[in-house]
């Protein structure tokens, strides 16, 4: 085994000896698949807003599973400011660079295996319960989005987090920002047309197929302004950690 | 080895370390000493690439810490005993370090017999001692076999049996040809395990010298002796002990004297003794006057 995958393998050994760690991915793909086949069983044949737009009866769980998700991103590098164990591991990857690679390729990992659990299991509850028609133009994009928005969500909590030094300013900041801020933020006119490029805004339009009028961009465009900002949460990532006394 | 060259760090007008310059040798016992606050922790901080230098180096073998590649093959350190995840248990706090290095799971074993925590290899560290953690610390430390260690207060929190066992586990170290520097607040504590002292004040040196050299500086017995008739005590101080320095008053100090002995001679020579004392210029009194100097200088120059 190379050296090279060290950082990777000891992130990974964090990951695994911690349980509050490894619960979490799983709680986020029980909820997310769980509340949406919940869902789709119950009122998914009479309730027309699970079915205008099928994929928002699909991933109607997503919206609570998200929220596991985003604790994941903090957790993975706020529980090493919160216990202090951040000094023992850069002591051993003193290479920031090549420690935060390690703690990015596990988080886009993660977010990955999530992403596909979670879309199959959602998938699947729907097929089961109501049907899908994957014909309809959009849908595997909407699928494949779906997968994707899991990561990039995971990376950006995780990158922020490494911005402020600080796990429960980052459970602070970014929960009410992702689960109440932007939803009620975006009922807001005016409010709305700034609102809808935050990131899980412009992700989770990747996750449609029916097109909203008042959003300026395109479905696939969402993600890409998604991607942009977990990209600039990376570099500042980085930035902080190379720049800042441990 | 490590090497500390004119380090400095500064924030903002306060200096926490402030041209510091010492060496690490292998093959001793280094004690880094200072009372709270006088930058120990900050220079060992610097020394492990944690802390960024305002000016000045810390080398490990030549190169800063940064730049080695598996590290704790060369240094290996306990900072901070508590700053551990207490939901990990103490085998899967050793899996994670180890897997940065790729060690294999039998070293894990192996340092965890080591300090003594075998048995509670399977518990989680919430439910550790204060010394049960420090002893932890010193498995993680010694995992990747380092030729220098770099320990903080490791003393902290154990009990007499626990403080007798470091003793004689870094003095084992250092037989073994590695590189130990251990800090304490503690001058007595230090005076029993260290070889060489670096004694720092507001992160200044203070002395870098030989444990036994400052012990004969500074760790002096005196004998004070008086006597009804003075005259009579000088004659007999000036033929017996030459050494003896007056204090006034009629009074001597004897150094290294034996308070049995003067007294027995005293009677002998029907001098008669109104005072026959010892006294200690402790180690600790030693220490202190000489930070508490570096302390006021500093508020002067300040």
């Amino acid at each position: 085994m190379s050296a090279t995958t060290y950082p990777l393998r000891a992130e990974w050994a964090k990951f695994t000896t911690l349980r509050s760690l490894w619960t979490t991915p799983l709680l986020a793909v029980a909820l997310s698949a769980g509340i949406t086949a919940a869902a789709q069983f119950a009122y998914g044949k009479v309730d027309d807003s699970l079915t205008d737009d099928p994929m928002l009866g699909l991933y109607y769980g997503l919206n609570f599973g998200q929220v596991a998700v985003v604790c994941l991103g903090i957790l993975l590098i706020g529980q090493e400011y919160s216990s202090g164990t951040l000094a023992t591991s850069l002591a051993a990857v003193p290479d920031r660079i090549r420690f935060h690679r390690g703690k990015l390729l596990l988080g886009a990992g993660l977010g990955l295996a999530i992403g596909l659990l979670t879309v199959a299991g959602q998938l699947a509850a729907t097929a089961a319960s109501v049907g899908i028609d994957l014909a309809a133009p959009g849908s595997y994009r909407a699928l494949a989005a779906g997968v994707l928005y899991h990561p990039l969500l995971l990376v950006l909590c995780l990158s922020l987090t490494t911005v402020l030094r600080n796990q429960t300013a980052a459970l602070g900041l970014l929960s009410p920002m992702v689960f109440l801020g932007t939803t009620a933020l975006s009922a807001i006119p005016g409010i709305r047309e700034v609102v809808q490029f935050f990131p899980d805004r412009a992700g989770l339009y990747a996750l449609r197929l029916q097109d909203d009028p008042e959003i300026h961009y395109g479905h696939g465009t969402g993600l890409l302004v998604m991607a942009l900002w977990t990209a600039l949460a990376v570099a500042a990532g980085l930035r902080t950690l190379r720049t800042r006394d441990a | 080895m490590i090497e500390i060259r004119d380090l400095t760090k500064a924030y903002g007008e306060r200096r926490a370390v402030d041209g510091l310059t010492f060496r690490v040798e292998p093959g001793r016992v280094t004690g880094f000493l200072g009372p709270n606050g006088a930058g120990k922790s900050t220079t060992l901080r610097m020394a492990l690439g944690l802390d960024r230098p305002t000016s000045g180096a810390a080398l490990v073998d030549g190169m800063p810490y940064e730049r080695l590649t598996e590290p704790l093959r060369r240094v290996g350190a306990l900072l901070d005993a508590q700053a551990v995840h207490g939901g990990r248990t103490a085998a899967g706090h050793l899996r994670w370090i180890a897997a940065s290095h790729g060690l294999p799971a039998r070293r894990i074993d192996e340092v965890l017999a080591a300090v003594g925590l075998s048995d509670a290899a399977g518990r989680r560290i919430r439910t550790f001692s204060l010394g049960m953690r420090q002893r932890l610390g010193i498995a993680v430390a010694l995992l990747g076999d380092p030729a220098a260690l770099l320990l903080d207060e490791p003393v902290n929190g154990l009990d007499a049996e626990g403080i007798r066992w470091i003793r004689t586990l870094l003095r084992g170290l250092a037989d073994e040809g590695r590189a130990v520097l251990v800090s304490s607040h503690l001058m007595a504590e230090m005076a029993q395990t260290a070889d060489h002292l670096v004694v720092i004040g507001r992160g200044r040196l203070l002395a870098d010298t030989s444990t036994a050299g400052f012990l004969a500086d500074h760790g002096r017995r005196r004998v004070r002796v008086r006597a009804v008739d003075p005259a009579a005590l000088a004659a007999l101080l000036a033929e017996a002990h030459p050494e003896a320095v007056p204090v006034g008053d009629g009074a001597y100090d004897v150094p290294d004297a034996e308070p049995g002995e003067l007294g027995a001679l005293a009677a002998s020579r029907r001098v008669v003794l109104i005072e026959l004392s010892v006294t200690h210029d402790s180690l600790e009194d030693a220490f202190m006057r000489m930070t508490a100097d570096a302390v006021e200088y500093r508020a002067v120059a300040a």
